[in-house]
């Protein structure tokens, strides 16, 4: 959403400022909405008041950073080349648990795609980053748009002789692998 | 006003864009040059918004400078864009 956003609103500000820079403003005409008068002293005070508000706001943000936020912000480090289902298992007894690196929890899967961890499952607003990692050279995985390679999200509870578990799932892959396998998944589990 | 709304606007949206673009380089991703270039020129964006108050003429000189600058990254994301569809 936001890189369209973006360009849209950067065609629009290239169309106006080539309009208004090449385009020569009739003598003695009154000020049009393409050709504004200089705004007048209040206002300039105004704008000035409200930016210095919403500057303040952008710092104090930036310099919080996720910490003061309710945010989920899991890293998931993938195999490069990996397509299929990964399922990262909670609160497993005996197994290590995921690294914290600048706030972020780091879940480095392993090349089986299955991961069991002793920590417990984040929640809060998601904002997970997927990676392809190969050595120490990460590729950020698209999770939306055209070259979309993550699916079906999901997170459960299970119960198993030690208790209760949750879980996270997720599909690695296009589209098209997604839909057979999910195709394929749902076959096994039907009667 | 128009024109400081306009430019102020992109600019914060374009620059919020290019931040996470750029904050990747904490996971080991490298900086595109170009990313840095497009940065910049949503800074000359915004400092085509406030010259607006004052010379809407000459912002409109600066803005369209920055976003072409801006366009640098933008312009060769699309196209790969196209024809990869």
């Amino acid at each position: 959403m936001l890189p369209y956003l973006a360009i849209a609103l950067l065609v629009i500000a290239t169309f106006y400022s080539a309009l208004v820079s090449f385009r020569e403003r009739p003598k003695d005409a009154p000020p049009t909405w393409l050709f504004p008068a200089r705004t007048r002293r209040p206002a300039r005070i105004a704008v000035g008041l409200a930016s210095l508000l919403i500057f303040g706001v952008i710092v104090t943000w930036v310099i919080r950073g996720p910490q003061g936020s309710r945010d989920r912000t899991v890293r998931f480090l993938v195999p490069e080349n990996y397509t299929g289902w990964v399922r990262v298992d909670f609160e497993i007894a005996g197994s290590a648990p995921l690294p914290v690196e600048d706030g972020q929890t780091v879940t480095r899967i392993p090349p089986s795609g299955k991961l069991a961890t002793s920590s417990t499952e984040q929640f809060g607003i998601e904002k997970d980053r997927y990676f392809f990692y190969s050595g120490d050279t990460l590729k950020p995985i698209p999770k939306s748009g055209p070259g979309r390679l993550i699916w079906g999200r999901l997170n459960g509870e299970e119960q198993s002789a030690s208790g209760k578990r949750t879980y996270e799932e997720f599909f690695v892959g296009t589209e098209q692998q997604y839909l057979s396998q999910a195709k394929a998944r749902s076959g096994t589990n039907s009667p | 006003m128009l024109p400081f709304v306009l430019y102020f606007i992109a600019a914060l949206v374009i620059g919020f864009h290019l931040y996470e673009l750029l904050s990747l380089v904490a996971y080991s991703i490298p900086i595109n040059p170009l990313e840095l270039v497009a940065f910049f020129g949503s800074f000359g964006l915004l400092i085509a918004a406030y010259i607006s108050l004052f010379r809407p003429r000459t912002a409109a000189k600066v803005a369209l400078i920055a976003a072409l600058a801006i366009w640098s990254f933008y312009a060769p994301g699309i196209v790969n864009l196209m024809r990869a569809k």
